[in-house]
């Protein structure tokens, strides 16, 4: 019962500090330095397919 | 018909002919250059820039275009990032939506060598990584010029840097206790259970250690600032807040420890929620105090880092930093000027609206004084220098607002003085608590418990709640109205301010000129007046031809616009017509001219004639008309219990006029921007809080001086980055609401105060006597913050219907 519940505890820990470090790297990625473009950035998708730059 | 620009959105000038064909239908550009750009636009397929974008009008000042700029000059701010890779940052002016955003990436983007570009909506910063071998910076520069924005590379601050250092950390930290704390939520859940239902030992100890292991990271990590904090205010013997905080988790936090190895309750989630909401609060304060940030850099940009130099027959680009008085420099149309400087040859037309807030241009003549940062309008002149860039007007004025902002010392808080109070009664009952046990009773356990005991109940977990919550909900539903307060404590400053000092022009006033009279010569028809006025007006850009202009189009009088028509700076306008030469200009324009301007008995308002031949047509008068809320807005003030004062760079007549017709009693004239800040610093050392009103760049230090800046949108961007306090509207009557809302803010938070003290009162006397359980007390703290934060939800619900309904489009990136 003990061990059970420690396992499950390190595990959830586990997945948590996963995230927790993925969470890090973004913030120094600086994934948060604009929030007010990208709502607008996501209405911009180009109307004819984006390829002209690869084929130059 | 004269159109509008399909461009710019600006009308097109009477005999301009340039047009193009698209989908069948004509369109028309008011300049070449406009053309060009349009043609870059369109030849790249971005056609959806014209049909996506939000503003009507255009997007840059006039005459930014012709910005010539050097590889020399660039490669100072050009950082290699990795192999063949470099990096450029730079700010870019002119960003007025999301769609000027978009057309900049795309069109750099596509550019052979650039490797990616990245612009920033909020801060207008532009990021770009490019190939140094295939494309040069110059290049970048250019085009990003000739779309119609202005590329302005800077220098790293130092100050900036770090705070957004501290913002990035402080999310960290954030972020660490969100996560510890979620975890810690799970074993507290199983402990709080086994309290109640029973739980085997072994299990309850071994949950208790991870508690422990999770929650010591939340308090010395995330909890450091709060830890610090409270270190300083214990040094400089001034209890603030954060002592409060640090109290109460460090107390519970080593309580728990104790009990985790003697046996008993832990509460380390009482700890760790602590820090987690208070490190929430502050991030969210901490981004909104960030942005004013940027208004500095901005700022300084006003005057060019680089000048062009002349020894009167070539002339050469050099840095601004290193002229010396009596060197010549050339400013062109267009640019602004980098130093204080005097005219040596050509006279021009400036835009001074920089210092003075006037928006009318000045003429400058022959050994006339020309202020930095003043725009260049009409004609290309020499200047002489007559002070180095460090000692001239705009870094002056920098300095100023820096100075005034280093120096505005933080309102104390209503928590924060309640803590100064609260902090050595607390403690002074611990401390009695522990005496009486450990003397009297003799018993040294019960006194360790019991005063610990007190420290825990007197944890400030609705305290530390009951200010930012109720903050959090009105600037939300403030903002949502139009009313956007940086910062919690400026809600409290403006509830308890006392005084507010408004700008004239541009701020209580429209800031541009309107035809107020028009008096025609003894044989001329008004209407004949106007429309030959308005036939010569509509070809400039100049504001009192404008409101010639406008004044003709409101009466719907159409004239032909007349062709070629010529402007002399500090004169008027002239053109050719079938009857003689039309002038329209100043009554000096006129006489240099051989006309006379008929009698000129009213002198007190600006006056601009007009002459056909050498026959005297008539006269408009201007002035700056008052908003149409202002009076209300004023009246308004009056019956909330402020004191209003006018404090302008303009003479005394007009602003004694608009003071009387708005019922403010006080004003000050003829003050320039130090004038301003120094006024309202003399009112605040005579014990005043003060708010001040304004929109220009010349009312930044004041705006920075004053307890409570308040900027409206359409300001300058200066203007409105160094407020707390902006009105997203241009609308004065949000600034009695913005009071209302701080009056009501704050007495919900005087309730939630009440509350959590009323608890603290229970609480404290049951626990020094010991008799308080443990879980009790948990259960009556976490009664108490739900108490609190109903209350503040409360408060949202009552201003939502206090408050106008939302506008439908809030923009501040004007």
């Amino acid at each position: 019962m003990t061990k059970s519940i420690i396992i499950l505890i390190l595990l959830s820990l586990f997945v948590g500090t996963g995230v927790w470090l993925f969470f890090i790297y973004t913030v120094k990625k600086g994934e948060y330095d604009d929030i007010e473009g990208p709502k607008y950035r996501m209405l911009d998708d180009d109307d004819e397919p984006a390829e002209t730059k690869k084929n130059e | 018909m004269a159109g509008t620009c399909h461009h710019c959105g600006l009308t097109v000038p009477a005999g301009i002919e340039i047009g193009e064909t698209y989908a069948g239908k004509p369109i028309r550009f008011c300049c070449r250059g406009c053309h060009g750009a349009y043609l870059i636009i369109s030849g790249a397929g971005l056609d959806r820039f014209y049909r996506q974008r939000t503003w009507p009008e255009s997007g840059t000042p006039e005459g930014v275009y012709d910005v010539d700029f050097d590889d020399s000059t660039l490669l100072p701010y050009v950082v290699p990032v990795g192999e063949n890779l470099s990096e450029v940052t730079f700010l870019v002016d002119g960003i007025r939506c999301a769609t000027c955003v978009w057309l900049l990436e795309k069109v750099v983007g596509r550019m052979a060598g650039v490797e990616n570009i990245r612009v920033n909506y909020g801060s207008h910063r532009a990021r770009i990584i490019f190939d140094p071998g295939r494309i040069a910076p110059k290049k970048l520069f250019s085009t990003i010029s000739r779309l119609g924005y202005l590329p302005r590379p800077f220098n790293r601050n130092a100050i900036r840097d770090a705070a957004s250092r501290q913002q990035k950390s402080l999310l960290i930290r954030f972020g660490t206790a969100a996560f510890l704390s979620m975890q810690l939520m799970g074993y507290s859940l199983a402990l709080y259970a086994g309290y109640f239902h029973g739980i085997d030992p072994g299990i309850r100890q071994t949950i208790q250690y991870f508690a422990a292991a999770v929650t010591t990271p939340v308090v010395f990590y995330s909890g450091w600032p709060f830890l610090a904090g409270a270190l300083r205010s214990l040094l400089n013997r001034a209890p603030n807040m954060d002592l409060l905080i640090a109290l109460g988790v460090i107390s519970a936090y080593v309580y728990s420890l104790s009990a985790l190895f003697v046996g008993g309750e832990v509460y380390f989630d009482t700890a760790a929620m602590i820090v987690t909401l208070i490190l929430l609060g502050r991030l969210l304060e901490n981004s909104a105090r960030n942005r004013s940030m940027s208004g500095i850099d901005r700022l300084l940009q006003l005057a060019p880092d680089t000048a062009r130099r002349t020894d009167g027959e070539k002339t050469w680009t050099v840095q601004s930093v290193n002229l010396n008085p009596g060197d010549l420099i050339v400013v062109l149309p267009g640019e602004r000027v980098p130093v204080d400087a005097r005219v040596k040859r050509g006279e021009s037309e400036f835009d001074e609206s920089t210092i003075t807030g006037e928006a009318l241009p000045v003429y400058r003549g022959a050994d006339d004084p020309v202020t930095s940062g003043s725009l260049n309008l009409s004609n290309a002149v020499t200047l002489e220098v007559t002070c180095i860039k460090a000692e001239s007007f705009i870094s002056r004025l920098n300095r100023m607002v820096e100075d005034a902002l280093n120096r505005k010392a933080p309102v104390q808080s209503l928590a924060d003085r309640i803590a100064a109070l609260f902090v050595p009664v607390v403690i002074g009952t611990a401390s009695a608590i522990w005496l009486y046990w450990f003397l009297a009773q003799q018993n040294p356990e019960a006194a360790v418990l019991n005063a610990v005991a007190v420290l825990v109940v007197a944890c400030p977990c609705a305290l530390g709640l009951a200010t930012p919550t109720a903050i959090l909900v009105a600037t939300g539903e403030a903002a949502a109205a139009g009313i956007l307060f940086r910062g919690g404590d400026i809600l409290e400053a403006i509830s308890r301010a006392g005084l507010v000092a408004f700008d004239k022009t541009g701020t209580l006033t429209e800031g541009r000129p309107v035809v107020t009279d028009i008096i025609p010569a003894a044989d001329i028809g008004r209407e004949k007046l106007l429309q030959a006025a308005a036939a010569v007006a509509c070809g400039s850009n100049h504001p009192l031809a404008k409101a010639i202009a406008a004044c003709a189009e409101d009466q719907q009088i159409t004239g032909t616009p007349r062709e070629r028509i010529a402007t002399i700076s500090g004169r008027g306008l002239v053109a050719e017509s079938d009857a003689g030469t039309v002038r329209l200009g100043s009554g000096r324009f006129l006489v240099e001219n051989g006309v006379d301007p008929g009698d000129a008995s009213v002198r007190r308002n600006t006056e601009v004639h007009l002459a056909v031949g050498s026959t005297w047509y008539g006269r408009f008068l201007f002035s700056d008309p008052v908003r149409p809320e202002a009076g209300r807005t004023v009246a308004d003030l009056a019956a909330l219990g402020f004191e209003t004062v006018l404090l302008t760079g303009d003479r005394a007549a007009p602003t004694r006029e608009v003071a009387e017709r708005l019922g403010i009693g006080e004003y000050h004239t003829d003050m320039t921007p130090d004038d301003k800040a120094a006024w309202i610093s003399g009112a605040q050392r005579a014990g005043k809080i003060v708010i001040m009103v304004g929109d220009g760049i010349n009312d930044a230090p004041a705006l920075a001086q004053a307890d409570v800046g308040c900027a409206m949108a359409g300001g300058t961007d200066i203007a409105l980055e160094t407020s707390d306090l902006v009105l997203t509207r241009p609308d004065l009557g949000r600034l009695p609401t913005a009071a209302r809302i701080s009056r009501k803010t704050l007495s919900a938070i005087r309730q939630n105060l009440f509350w959590a003290f009323s608890y603290n009162l229970v609480a404290i006397p049951l626990a020094a006597c010991g008799l308080l359980a443990p879980i009790w007390a948990a259960a009556a703290m976490a009664a108490s913050s739900v108490l609190v934060i109903g209350n503040s939800l409360r408060l949202g619900r009552q201003l939502k219907k206090m408050l106008p309904s939302a506008p439908q489009d809030i923009r501040i990136h004007q």
